[in-house]
């Protein structure tokens, strides 16, 4: 009789899952530095930070959080599908990394039209430049590296729900970042520019 | 499937609300509104995408156990923002 280190299949695929979380949970604290600077510099500088806000592309911002919402839909569905042994899993799993890859091109181009801009902040509006490029470059690389994995996942280990599960987690964590940078930095007193 | 596609839905709803509040002026509680509904929104997604809410105890205390520290770090750092001047070092004096 060969011995494993979990009793059941239950236990090992909680055990996968407590893996994410606490992987997650160290994310957490890794964004989390960035948000407190936010903080403590709007409260010092609001006025400088409602300026920067107010060029940003309102509209490109919304609708990359249209973009990435849906792109966790389809990866909740790819979740299900996995657990319940269904048709379109690579399907899903492919339309949620396009859907990343989408964000990604509108974020691009959103940065590349904002470096003139940029070049010509001064004061505490550098500060808020300085924050939107670090929290929203940060959320970006963890986006790409989720995209890649969701590809290989999608090609190489569909098969195995519990990789599948873990991976909506992750992609889900970093949606969730995603919807509280969107009114940090877009919808500062939208009413007044 | 449907519960699924429902809390899509009900985050895009939510999307459209913040936006469309953002254009309303209510001072201060423009951010305070927007925060909460971003807090909403993640609450949302954490419960049924993330499947906190069929989730066992363990990984509830994992998911919360993240926002305790958060919450202790943010008061810890803020206590020392919140009760001290900020003196500029030596060097920055020199104009």
């Amino acid at each position: 009789m060969p011995t494993t280190q979990f009793d059941s299949i239950l236990e090992r695929r909680e055990a996968a899952m407590l893996g994410m979380w606490l992987f997650l949970a160290t994310e957490v604290l890794f964004f989390g530095p960035l948000f407190f600077g936010y903080f403590h510099s709007r409260l010092a500088s609001h006025d400088a930070f409602v300026a920067g806000s107010h060029h940003m592309h309102f509209w490109l911002g919304t609708i990359n959080t249209a973009v990435l919402l849906t792109s966790s839909f389809t990866m909740a569905l790819a979740v299900q599908v996995a657990q319940d042994r269904g048709r379109f899993l690579r399907l899903l799993l492919l339309a949620s990394a396009a859907l990343g890859i989408a964000f990604l091109c509108i974020k691009g181009y959103e940065y590349a039209s904002e470096i003139p801009e940029v070049a010509r902040a001064e004061g505490p509006e550098q500060v808020f430049y300085l924050l939107y490029f670090a929290m929203t470059g940060l959320h970006a690389i963890h986006l790409t590296i989720g995209a890649v994995l969701v590809i290989w996942t999608a090609f190489i280990s569909a098969r195995r729900a519990i990789r599948v599960e873990v991976l909506g987690l992750y992609w889900h964590f970093v949606d969730a970042v995603w919807l509280f940078l969107y009114p940090m930095f877009y919808l500062l007193e939208r009413y007044s520019a | 499937m449907m519960r699924l596609a429902l809390v899509w839905l009900a985050l895009l709803a939510l999307l459209a609300a913040t936006a469309a509040s953002s254009f309303v002026p209510l001072g201060g509680w423009n951010s305070a509104l927007n925060l909460a509904i971003a807090a909403v929104k993640a609450l949302l997604v954490a419960l049924f995408f993330m499947h906190l809410s069929s989730a066992g105890a363990l990984l509830r205390l994992a998911a919360v156990a993240a926002l305790l520290w958060l919450a202790l770090l943010f008061g810890l750092s803020w206590t020392d923002y919140g009760t001290r001047g900020t003196s500029p070092a030596p060097w920055a004096l020199r104009r």
